[in-house]
């Protein structure tokens, strides 16, 4: 075995990204983990927080070791330097998720004024459940559009400032509310937190490192309980709410007979037209025509994850898969919506006959070709993507195709509303599975891929190791692609669980690991633990649950985190995030947030540590609740 | 007589000593303006990662004997007395290799430069800044790093300070913890990214 094959299983445990990194690198492709090498070693003052670009007097940094400047030329001290740098980190987070929500919200709207054609209302009866929460009228025989359309313009309220806390809050246990009230935390307006952190973080307004914290606590919430939720909410009313469903997943998804589309990004606005689209008979017939024996759609990271969940479209890779999924040659087409989407992707089509596609009028990119959606052109736009695609069929060059790997089966669907219908329609059976201690508790493992941890091996070893151990896994985003990939994911699956989690899975058909969705779906576990916290009677924070972002990297991550804890679910994390330049902010961090949220951060690269401080965790919580726990 | 000093244990590996070092070589000495230079000025100290992806400040030791000025048969190399450094000739160096063969340290590149003529490549490496010396500042790459990682300073007196603080570091070592700890927050970062560095490396 040469160094080079040692370099790559370096890089990533699945067999496919190993494959086609030896590809990648004798077709002289260069990936994010080349550029992530040449970045070493990456500037330690801005690993620690002690950085600051937010004025002109500066830029500044901090010494940490006390000889050179303690303070900014405004006087900011490591404390406030590094809080004020969380709290942009978390606002940009929000922001992300929420104007994800927005857009889907426009949609929405769009479709009750019967100005978007190619949409519909999928799940009435979800649309109503949610816009009675919101208070709009949903007597029986009132027009469903109209319903839509008084429950866009009430979300669209929520995003505002006029109200004093956000609807969907109501949702959250109230001994979760008093908290958020007790501490000034409670979200009034998605925009207006995320405008506010904007405010409280330029020179000369917040200047004290707590209250900084606690701001992007708020502005976390604004997103957990704000944006990304009604990203979700509206996501189902409009495409579906998931039901499980089974598909399959790895680089091994893309046919070498068929015409390839790969569909990357995190909004299913774009992606769901081209579902319908593809399935167009005239098409299929012209891909035939062309040799192909069909259209095959795949999809990338949370778009893949949205089209996975709603129609077993099957899952190409995740995060770090993207450049790779392009090397295979094999890909007529690739769309993309926007983040996470890298700059590099372009470049790396432009060796391929890979036609690369930007859709929105807020996400471009160098080397793509940009045909912009809207509600009102998507269904045509649509159609015409998929015939370019078909007719780049024939400039596939066969020999630059390599697609050495073969799919794995993989089970996903599972919105809360499908896990309640699994259990019978009521939270209890789960409830007394982790009463009479066969499940010890769950543990949500979600977030992105991150060059600095070997690919998957965070979650994919995290994941393996709770199962065993009687804890249900949750997952969603590019974690739940991971475990997807190894196999985690099938109803035969339950043989890697421990004796009582395989019991329950076994029962019910599903597999010990429950994919819940995208990213912005990481609300759908909030939405499961509130459920549950309420039908105890007890909050969120006393719930034997934990969360993990073993491999994040993302400020959308960082936002999900905080609003995890906020919420009060203990979480540790895999990559450090930058704080460590003040003592004061990783002591509030891992320990401080206890007294503040009944739960705080961790921080443990080491998914085998981290699996047991999950278990340790989780049983704490049961000896707490009165129920039969173990020593870890 | 003061030198430059590197503690590499303080190196944060942000790389500003690279950029100060860059634009102080260049024609005209500023950052912005140094980057539309032709030919781009490169710097002449290097950051090594180590094996926990630290930083590693990597630059000419001037050393005496010096190996390079040993193996220059055009006798492009030389010593010059106040402030002392091993210097390179841009007219007289044949761009032949032997100084950095020679070299134990890796710190002699090849390249244009603003000193030498137009379109010669020659031998570069660190001159001690004799330029900005003259003129009574210290090293660009001393000046621009904040952590303490490059100091200049006498040897003897930094010989001293190293002295004290391992003297301290160890009657520390029966009593209280923690203490001699420069900076916990980057001992932390570095004993995070050490457990990942060796699960990425393990099989």
């Amino acid at each position: 075995m040469s160094w080079q094959d040692d370099r790559f299983k370096s890089y990533s445990i699945a067999e496919d990204a190993q494959l086609l990194l030896k590809k990648a690198d004798q077709d002289q492709i260069e990936t994010v983990w080349e550029r992530h090498e040449a970045q070493q070693p990456q500037c330690g003052y801005c690993e620690m927080g002690l950085s600051c670009r937010i004025c002109v007097m500066g830029p500044c940094r901090i010494d940490p070791f006390g000889d050179g400047p303690q303070r900014g030329v405004c006087g900011a001290d490591a404390d406030i330097v590094v809080a004020r740098n969380l709290g942009r980190m978390i606002a940009a987070g929000s922001a992300s998720h929420s104007d994800h929500g927005r857009d889907l919200v426009e949609v929405l709207e769009k479709v009750a004024m019967g100005e978007a054609p190619g949409y519909e209302i999928r799940d009435p009866e979800k649309l109503k459940r949610v816009a009675a929460e919101y208070g709009v009228g949903v007597e029986d025989g009132k027009d469903v559009l109209k319903i839509a359309g008084e429950l866009a313009n009430a979300m669209q309220e929520d995003y505002g400032t006029r109200k004093k806390g956000l609807q969907l809050l109501d949702r959250a246990p109230q001994k979760r509310r008093d908290v958020w009230t007790k501490f000034g935390v409670t979200p009034r307006g998605v925009d207006r937190e995320t405008s506010e952190m904007m405010h409280r973080t330029h020179m000369g307004v917040d200047n004290d490192w707590v209250s900084l914290l606690l701001h992007g606590a708020r502005n976390a919430l604004s997103d957990g309980w704000g944006g990304s939720l009604i990203a979700t909410e509206v996501s189902d009313v409009l495409f579906g709410t998931p039901k499980p469903v089974t598909s399959s997943a790895n680089l091994g998804v893309l046919k070498e007979s068929h015409v390839n589309i790969l569909l990357h990004g995190h909004n299913p606005i774009v992606s769901e037209t081209l579902v319908e689209a593809a399935q167009s008979p005239e098409l299929i017939a012209l891909a035939k025509a062309k040799g192909a024996e069909g259209i095959n759609l795949a999809g990338l990271c949370c778009t893949g994850n949205e089209l996975l969940m709603r129609r077993g479209v099957p899952m190409a890779g995740n995060h770090l898969m993207t450049e790779l999924a392009l090397v295979t040659g094999a890909v007529e087409m690739m769309i993309v919506d926007y983040q996470c989407i890298m700059p590099s992707l372009g470049q790396v089509a432009a060796c391929y006959h890979t036609k690369m596609i930007s859709t929105s009028d807020k996400a471009r990119f160098p080397g793509m070709e940009h045909k912009e959606f809207h509600p009102e052109n998507a269904r045509e736009l649509a159609a015409a993507l998929v015939r370019e695609a078909v007719e780049n069929f024939a400039l596939r060059q066969p020999g630059k195709v390599y697609l050495p790997v073969a799919p794995v089966k993989m089970m996903a669907g599972f919105s809360v509303e499908a896990i309640l219908g699994a259990l019978g329609g009521s939270p209890d059976p789960l409830i007394d599975a982790i009463k009479a201690g066969k499940i010890r508790g769950a543990a949500g493992i979600v977030g992105c891929n991150n060059p600095k941890i070997k690919q998957d091996h965070g979650h994919v070893t995290l994941a393996k190791r709770l199962i065993e151990n009687d804890v249900l896994v949750l997952d969603t985003g590019c974690a739940a692609v991971a475990n997807g990939k190894a196999g985690l994911k099938q109803a035969e699956s339950i043989a890697m669980a421990g004796p009582g989690l395989r019991e329950v899975c076994g029962a019910l058909g599903i597999p010990p690991v429950l994919h819940m969705g995208s990213c912005v779906d990481n609300v759908r576990i909030l939405v499961l633990a509130a459920a549950l916290a309420n039908r105890l009677g007890v909050d969120v924070s006393d719930l034997p649950v934990a969360g993990a972002a073993p491999e994040w990297y993302s400020e959308k991550a960082v936002s999900i985190a905080v609003y995890f804890v906020a919420s009060g679910v203990t979480t540790v994390l895999g990559p450090t995030p930058p704080v460590t330049g003040s003592m004061n902010v990783v002591k509030m961090l891992t320990g401080g947030l206890n007294d503040v949220f009944g739960a705080c951060f961790a921080v443990e690269p080491d998914p085998e540590k981290a699996a047991l401080f999950i278990r340790g965790h989780i049983e704490a919580k049961r000896q707490a609740l009165g129920l039969p726990f173990n020593k870890v | 007589m003061k030198q430059v000093i590197v503690h590499p244990e303080r190196c944060v590996g942000c790389m500003q000593c690279r950029t100060a070092c860059a634009t102080a070589h260049s024609k005209t000495r500023g950052l912005f303006s140094a980057t539309l230079e032709t030919p781009l000025p490169k710097p002449r100290i290097h950051i090594g990662a180590g094996l926990h992806r630290e930083g590693f400040p990597n630059r000419c030791r001037h050393c005496d004997p010096a190996p390079c000025m040993l193996a220059c048969l055009p006798g492009a190399i030389y010593r010059n007395a106040e402030p002392e450094a091993v210097l390179i000739d841009p007219d007289r160096c044949i761009n032949c290799g032997s100084c950095a063969m020679a070299c134990p340290f890796g710190v002699i590149r090849f390249h244009e430069d603003a000193g030498a003529p137009p379109g010669k490549v020659v031998a570069v490496k660190c001159d001690n800044c004799v330029g900005r010396q003259a003129l009574g500042l210290i090293p660009a790459c001393v000046e621009m790093c904040k952590s303490g990682a490059l100091t200049f300073e006498e040897p003897s007196e930094a010989s001293k300070r190293k002295s004290g603080e391992l003297a301290r570091c160890f009657s520390m070592a029966g009593g209280a913890e923690g203490e001699m700890v420069a900076s916990p927050g980057f001992a932390l970062l570095n004993a995070l990214k050490k457990a990942q560095q060796e699960m990425n490396e393990r099989k």
